[in-house]
């Protein structure tokens, strides 16, 4: 059985999602109350293949909340994440990916030295961070959009914002070896870490965001940024796609500009509905069938048994295992978003 | 992103401490003291488990006696006045439920509501302990899970007959536990144990408890926030 740990973008969508999942005891808790919430299980949730193939799965909602980290409920937070593993791993979840800032957290914190949670013993290869997935996803975005808008990406620059990050250190080490694209940008803010992604690569541009963006066909955005950021639309290329794969977004959606083509990053359709209720509930355009590609990978590890933390630490995602979650994601039916918006 | 901060050094020997520790161990005392005359209640209640019933009492007592040297090992008295007094509604409940002979309540009380508060206590308890207490708490938390297993397949047993009565028991007892959590906070603090993270670890050894015993996710949640809402 495969697992979910999820939690809600803010605390009114939190108490909306309360209310409408009928916990009506919650629809009217403040953050403090958040803070001390237990995780639940809140969907049951039934897959099927292309292949025929049906798994079950669960999804864990660890009751974070993003405002966590914005008021310094710091250990509130950590808490979340390992009570929700802990709780995954007692119900009996063979492979959970550790959703949105989920893993985000796990990382930053260093939880991994918490591995006694009460009378649990955490066993990480029972989770996943799905990154491996999502760095696979987005690159074919970038690969399978690009011809859309007219981007020949043997003629392409792509600026990759976050590349030092574990999902944008092996997006460029996909597009390096795995396209033909003309150039690469990385943008980043530590310097030593670029100039070793810089080395490993042997090749790509080191320069600042504002510096890089004219010069860009295409640009992915993986940073981890606390909320979204405000960019001078009109010194991008015309056209340019940019592929928002950033947890939180890193652009402000809300933002219209001609030319500029907005690709939601990370994120595949099923080719069949999937019975869940809790997709609904989170923004997804078609519920039934889209996802984050990090879930998908608890999924596609649970269709083919691998029972391990196929994602796990930083910057360990190499071409040839995103290749592997890449087979096995089109076999059971998995395809990137293309859905384009002209922002 | 921000840093987490690092876990301060707790000075066992000071008064401020000493003066916390005087009420949390008559409390954890206390809690042991009155979960054998609550067992040795239920045996006589339910005559059919007596023995196992008596097992589990017996292992309180020694639970209250490890206790009582921890509080020694710091030279702490411990102030059993105030416990009892902390002690009173819940312990009151019991009494009046035993006197009905009405056992699923008593065994709400004890082996779910009690016997969860010490669970999660303890819990938070044992990584900031002193040394001395810290290896009496991490072998007394393990039979707790013994006690609160007990009660569980006895109201799992009899779920359908009993479902509502423990509804009922919750409602009447489980406002009580948040206003003791919010009696203790202060002293809960110094000994550098917090509340939300108490409240959270309770929630979660009695939201497992009473999935254990046969409610679904949803009763489960509303049960657990009317005690909030109560106690507010």
């Amino acid at each position: 059985m495969f697992g979910l740990i999820g939690h809600l973008t803010n605390l009114e969508q939190a108490q909306t999602v309360a209310r409408d999942l009928g916990y009506s005891g919650l629809a009217d808790q403040d953050l403090e109350f958040w803070c001390s919430a237990p995780p639940q299980t809140v969907d049951n949730i039934t897959v099927t293949s292309v292949t025929g193939q049906t798994i079950e799965g669960r999804y864990v909602e660890s009751c974070f909340l993003p405002e966590m980290l914005a008021n310094r409920r710091i250990k509130a937070a950590t808490r979340k994440i390992v009570n929700a593993m802990a709780h995954a791993q007692k119900i009996g979840l063979d492979i959970t990916a550790l959703g949105g800032f989920s893993s985000i957290v796990f990382e930053n914190f260093n939880l991994n030295q918490i591995q006694r949670i009460r009378n649990i013993t955490l066993d990480f290869k029972r989770f996943t961070t799905g990154n491996t997935h999502t760095a696979y996803i987005i690159c074919r975005q970038v690969e399978q959009a690009a011809p859309k808008l007219g981007i020949e990406l043997s003629k392409a620059t792509v600026a990759v914002v976050g590349a030092t990050g574990d999902i944008g250190s092996a997006v460029c080490r996909w597009l390096n070896t795995k396209t033909d694209v003309a150039d690469m940008i990385l943008v980043a803010r530590d310097r030593a870490r670029l100039q070793a992604l810089q080395e490993e690569l042997g090749r790509g541009k080191v320069m600042g965001l504002e510096e890089a963006l004219p010069h860009a066909d295409i640009v992915v955005w993986v940073a981890s940024l606390p909320k979204g950021i405000e960019i001078d639309f009109d010194s991008l290329k015309k056209p340019c796609l940019t592929i928002d794969g950033g947890y939180p977004k890193n652009l402000d959606s809300k933002l219209k500009h001609p030319g500029v083509y907005v690709l939601k990053g990370g994120i595949v359709e099923h080719s069949l509905d999937i019975d869940w209720r809790i997709m609904k509930l989170v923004n997804m355009d078609v519920p039934t069938r889209q996802m984050f590609a990090c879930f998908a990978e608890s999924m596609l590890l649970e269709f083919e048994k691998w029972y391990t933390n196929f994602s796990w630490g930083r910057n360990q995602i190499s071409v040839e295992k995103m290749q592997a979650i890449g087979d096995v994601s089109i076999k059971h039916g998995f395809k990137p978003l293309l859905s384009i918006v002209e922002s | 992103m921000p840093q987490l901060e690092a876990t301060p050094t707790i000075d066992y020997q000071s008064d401020t401490y000493k003066d916390a520790y005087s009420r949390i161990n008559a409390i954890v005392i206390e809690g042991e003291n009155e979960a054998y005359d609550n067992f040795v209640k239920l045996a006589e209640m339910l005559p059919e488990n007596k023995d196992e019933l008596i097992s589990l009492a017996k292992m309180e007592r020694r639970h209250a006696k490890g206790f009582q040297a921890c509080g020694r090992n710091l030279e702490v008295t411990p102030d059993m006045d105030f416990a009892r007094e902390f002690f009173s509604k819940l312990h009151g409940n019991f009494e009046k439920a035993a006197e009905e002979d009405d056992i699923v309540t008593c065994l709400v009380i004890q082996a779910l509501i009690i016997e969860c508060f010490a669970i999660s206590a303890y819990n938070i308890y044992i990584p900031v302990a002193d040394d001395f207490a810290r290896k009496i708490t991490e072998g007394v938390v393990k039979d707790e899970y013994t006690h609160l297993n007990y009660g569980e397949e006895w109201l799992k047993a009899n779920f359908d007959d009993v479902k509502e009565r423990i509804e009922t028991a919750n409602r009447e007892n489980l406002p009580l536990v948040w206003k003791m959590l919010n009696q203790v906070e202060n002293d809960a603090r110094v000994l550098n144990m917090e509340k939300e993270e108490l409240i959270e670890d309770f929630t979660i050894a009695y939201g497992e408890a009473l999935a254990n015993v046969g409610f679904n996710t949803r009763e489960t949640v509303r049960m657990l926030t009317h005690g909030l809402r109560s106690a507010a």
